[in-house]
């Protein structure tokens, strides 16, 4: 044990003054990792933020009720009781008046709302259903608009649930590009370890010469690799800090422009350790594959 | 301690190194390989460290049958034998206290007591004051006293030797030779490689030839 960890001490060390001894190979290593890296988490966080966006919006799903032009009073009024059963929670009545008067307030549209005849607006109800699931939901809308008097009915969590689809398929989309990025890396890990093995031929070969084991070459490489990956893993996050830093102010105008505060949330702690430790571990895989190979070649007796 | 027995080498395309030797070395004893170059005497080296294995034969070394050694027990053999080489096979990136003390690093010694050990070596191959100079601003003879205290630093109870003087003048020569009696009045075995008739007369010992693969004389 007390052997083991001072292998481990002085492979830390070796693998630390080598990474010193090359800065420029290790910074040019490390920046092509982070940013290698910092693609897929970025459309990561991407997505995170835009499911949050979907997610401020109403959660509970509205149907708008349209009613015919041609509708008698005596159905409005089985229409109002209708929604006043226990199904719905909550449902709110806009006169088609009414509504013209908010359309006539909106600046733009006051040219147009006064140049009109007549009234084109239906009357409407907003309805609020106890249910959430799709199914129900569409259920309702089905039966309410078999309602006499109702010329049409409106799911608004329609776009709502087509968001959410298109963010599932994002999020296997971010999954497929980790997991090919993650080759990548491995791929520029151990090309960046192998160039350092091949400069270090003769010290493998005399280590080998005076009884060194496969695994006492190995290690400091392996350290190495580690060590370059959790570098590249920081520098992802160097990059994805300063594009964030970047879009905060455009965001925020867009979303004062949409009337809504919303702000760009960083990565968590946990994501972030998640990132740096996947680096870090394909840094480690990547030098185990370049060092086994070259051990391999260079084995000695023949 | 070594034994060769109908050993055989043929490297690949066909050149045969060694053939149907057959040799044994007692602990503590101090051999000279002799022969022309090309005769063999690496090669026998080169087998008793395992860095070759024969193609016929059986080739044993304290007990252990080498050719049947296992990749993974590789090391642990090399680690009880000294190779001191002609071109001395130093590395150029570090002092010459970190040369000596590389064997014991892979060992897995403690660090101080590594250092110490590496130091007193370095004291017995009167290189002391050079100890944190680079092996490359050390003479021809200074270097193959750096290749030696590598080799001893663990200890081992052999020590192999491939021309040891090869590249040395005189009196260079003499200097190592002279070391190397030293560690053979304290038991270590040596066997070494050589044409230097001189060292082999001021030394004593057995003297193995080899011609051309064969072991003419000094088998037994």
């Amino acid at each position: 044990m007390k052997h083991w960890l001072r292998h481990q001490k002085h492979a830390l060390t070796t693998a630390l003054r080598r990474l010193f001894s090359q800065p420029v190979v290790t910074l040019l290593t490390a920046l092509a990792m982070g940013v290698a890296i910092s693609l897929p988490s970025a459309l990561y966080l991407m997505l995170g933020n835009l499911n949050r966006l979907a997610g401020d919006l109403p959660a509970q799903p509205e149907i708008s009720l349209f009613l015919a032009a041609d509708v008698t009073t005596v159905q409005k009024g089985l229409i109002a009781a209708r929604l006043k059963q226990t199904d719905i929670a909550q449902a709110r009545y806009t006169p088609k008046q009414q509504a013209l008067t908010a359309l006539s307030a909106s600046q733009d549209l006051a040219d147009i709302t006064a140049g009109l005849s007549e009234n084109p607006l239906p009357d409407a109800w907003v309805v609020r259903p106890q249910a959430s699931t799709p199914e129900a939901l569409r259920h309702l809308a089905g039966e309410l608009g078999k309602l006499p008097g109702v010329a049409e009915t409106q799911l608004d969590s329609q776009w709502i649930e087509r968001l959410q689809a298109a963010l599932a398929i994002g999020r296997t989309g971010v999954w497929l590009l980790g997991g090919l990025f993650a080759i990548a890396l491995m791929a520029i890990s151990s090309n960046a370890i192998r160039a350092r093995v091949l400069t270090r031929r003769d010290e493998i070969h005399v280590s080998r010469l005076i009884g060194a084991t496969n695994r006492y070459i190995r290690r400091p490489f392996l350290y190495l690799g580690a060590l370059q990956g959790l570098l590249g893993g920081l520098a992802a996050g160097g990059v994805l800090a300063l594009a964030g830093a970047m879009l905060r102010a455009p965001v925020a105008h867009l979303s004062s422009l949409y009337g809504a505060n919303f702000q760009l949330l960083p990565p968590s702690g946990t994501e972030i350790a998640i990132v740096l430790a996947i680096t870090t571990l394909t840094g480690w895989l990547g030098a185990w594959i370049a060092v086994t190979r070259t051990l391999h070649q260079t084995s000695a007796p023949r | 301690m070594i034994s060769f027995s109908q050993v055989t080498k043929r490297y690949p395309g066909g050149h045969e190194a060694l053939s149907s030797a057959t040799l044994a070395i007692e602990k503590g004893e101090l051999v000279f390989l002799t022969g022309h170059s090309g005769a063999g005497k690496s090669t026998l080296l080169k087998l008793i460290a395992a860095i070759e294995r024969p193609t016929s034969g059986v080739v044993s070394v304290s007990g252990q049958n080498i050719s049947r050694l296992s990749q993974r027990a590789i090391p642990y053999l090399r680690r009880n034998i000294g190779l001191v080489f002609q071109d001395h096979k130093l590395l150029f990136d570090r002092n010459v206290i970190e040369n000596v003390v590389l064997p014991l690093d892979i060992a897995g010694f403690d660090r101080r007591e590594a250092l110490k050990r590496a130091r007193a070596v370095i004291d017995k191959v009167g290189l002391l004051k050079r100890e944190k100079s680079n092996p490359v601003s050390l003479s021809g003879g200074e270097q193959q006293r750096l290749c030696i205290a590598r080799a001893l630093v663990s200890r081992p109870a052999l020590l192999l030797a491939d021309e040891p003087t090869g590249n040395l003048d005189a009196g260079y020569a003499a200097d190592i030779m002279a070391m190397f009696r030293d560690f053979h009045q304290v038991g270590t075995t040596l066997v070494i490689a050589t044409h230097d008739d001189r060292a082999i007369s001021a030394l004593g010992g057995r003297t193995v030839h080899l011609d051309h693969g064969k072991i003419t004389e000094g088998a037994a």
